[in-house]
């Protein structure tokens, strides 16, 4: 049974379909990679499935659950959701390891000593220790994103969701997340990212689903994809954002 | 010169009413800025509810507040409210009067901030599974509360300054034991000039409190550091 099964979502939202019945598995440790134009309802997907927005008709089921219902317990089911954020949305009042202790300590009802451990463990997977003191605004971006993922994991999450995880880094800092999103993927963490970087759809492996106009049009392989596809909107999609990556896509 | 002397020592042969005004004036605004600051949160609380009626109402209550007078609101339950057979005390006046006064400006100072806070982290509180209070308490009010240590702390020192009001309800802080001086001795220009410097005094002690809760609150990045 795979953990998230999504049939038939829509999300009706002033008017429009922002989402217009998708459909899709996600697989106990895979990975799958939500490509697609800006507007395309990427976003939005994430958002019906951990309930910060609610979805006007479909199915979502979770670890056998289905969490449209309206008697779900929505904050239960955002704790087994760890979420990165696009802009990292780290607590810019609390350090790095108090940013991954809050939820440990006022949600699971850790002690300070036993979620400063337990986030410690996070920090040092992700390379971020020796940085545990400082503030959000004294942090690189690749290192917000880094602390971002060390708070989603250290709840324990039964898949991370990443929204546009590297749209607001430069290249060089973009290369740092996929490096990590590849070792959270050899370590069997199962993950649904939305993005538009092209490098990151590529680099990271995984499943391709590309969603245009609300709707999954189609799912593959990154080569299958890449390639020539018959699809016109497919094309067009990936020859633009070839084009606008160009100079990056040149180094090796 | 001289005669400021003479009445500096007339001062202090009823030094026992002049201190006890000055007690008096800091008990009141020393609870009204604990009582203003609570209510400032309560108040800032409700304006973020999601009930549409709750939060209109909140800023109601906020406007009408910032729009009146104090002294209208301690004349009308001084003065007015024994005509219904409700009698209390100038102290009890003045603290209900004040609380509600400044904790409608408190939750504005609040609000203003709560306008540069990003909306992406309390999105992601949410996301993480925090409750709405849980994202109040451990997000909006720790950043809130930082951003508006200047604004509170002029609050505190209005505070401080505006006690003397309560002098026109009968109760005796500094400002009418300066005035009792003042018509005892004749010394109208010394007495108040000497009120004045005493509230200059306090007052610069409130500001060196503030400096040092700003100093040590200040929100990380949102102040250029030190070279």
């Amino acid at each position: 049974m795979p953990l998230l099964t999504v049939r038939n979502l829509i999300m009706t939202y002033e008017g429009r379909n922002a989402l217009d019945g998708v459909d899709f598995d996600l697989a106990e440790g895979e990975l799958k990679v939500v490509m697609g134009p800006s507007g395309s309802g990427k976003s939005t997907l994430l958002r019906c499935l951990n309930r910060l927005a609610t979805p006007t008709s479909g199915q979502v089921i979770f670890q056998g659950e289905d969490i449209l219902r309206p008697d779900t317990d929505v904050r239960a089911l955002r704790q087994r959701i760890g979420f990165v954020f696009q802009h990292f949305a780290l607590y810019r009042h609390l350090t790095a390891l108090q940013n991954v202790t809050l939820g440990l300590r006022k949600l699971r009802g850790m002690s300070a000593a036993e979620a400063d451990e337990r986030a410690r463990q996070e920090l040092r997977r992700m390379n971020m220790v020796e940085h545990e003191r400082k503030y959000p605004s004294q942090l690189s971006g690749g290192q917000k994103q880094r602390v971002a993922i060390a708070r989603a994991l250290a709840m324990d999450p039964a898949v991370l969701f990443f929204d546009e995880p590297t749209s607001a880094l430069d290249p060089l800092m973009a290369r740092e997340v996929v490096n990590i999103l590849q070792q959270l993927r050899r370590d069997g963490v199962s993950m649904l990212c939305v993005t538009h970087d092209l490098y990151l759809a590529r680099a990271v492996g995984g499943r391709l689903l590309f969603l245009d106009q609300g709707r999954i049009l189609l799912e593959g392989n990154a080569e299958d994809l890449f390639g020539e596809h018959a699809d016109p909107r497919v094309r067009a999609f990936f020859r633009q954002e070839r084009e606008e990556r160009a100079p990056t896509e040149a180094a090796p | 010169m001289s005669s400021m002397l003479a009445f500096l020592q007339r001062m202090a042969d009823y030094w026992p009413q002049v201190l006890s005004g000055l007690g008096n004036t800091v008990l009141l605004a020393v609870i009204v800025t604990i009582t203003g600051l609570l209510g400032g949160i309560l108040v800032f609380y409700l304006s973020l509810s999601a009930n549409r009626v709750c939060r209109r109402l909140t800023e109601a209550y906020i406007s009408f507040f910032i729009g009146t007078p104090l002294i209208v609101l301690l004349f009308l339950m001084y003065y007015g409210l024994p005509q219904w057979g409700v009698q209390m005390s100038p102290l009890t006046v003045s603290i209900i009067g004040f609380t509600m006064n400044v904790s409608a400006y408190n939750a504005r100072y609040l609000a203003t901030a709560y306008r540069g806070l990003d909306p992406d982290e309390l999105q992601a509180a949410r996301a993480q599974g925090f409750s709405d209070g849980q994202v109040f308490r451990l997000i909006t009010l720790p950043q809130v509360m930082r951003l508006s240590v200047p604004a509170l702390s002029n609050q505190a020192i209005l505070n401080v300054k505006d006690s003397s009001v309560a002098f026109l309800i009968q109760y005796t802080e500094f400002f009418a034991q300066m005035q009792d001086l003042a018509v005892r001795s004749f010394r109208f220009f010394d007495a108040y000039l000497v009120a004045g410097a005493v509230y200059l005094l306090l007052v610069s002690l409130v500001v060196l409190a503030a400096r040092h809760l700003e100093r040590r609150y200040v929100l990380p990045g949102t102040r250029r550091r030190e070279p």
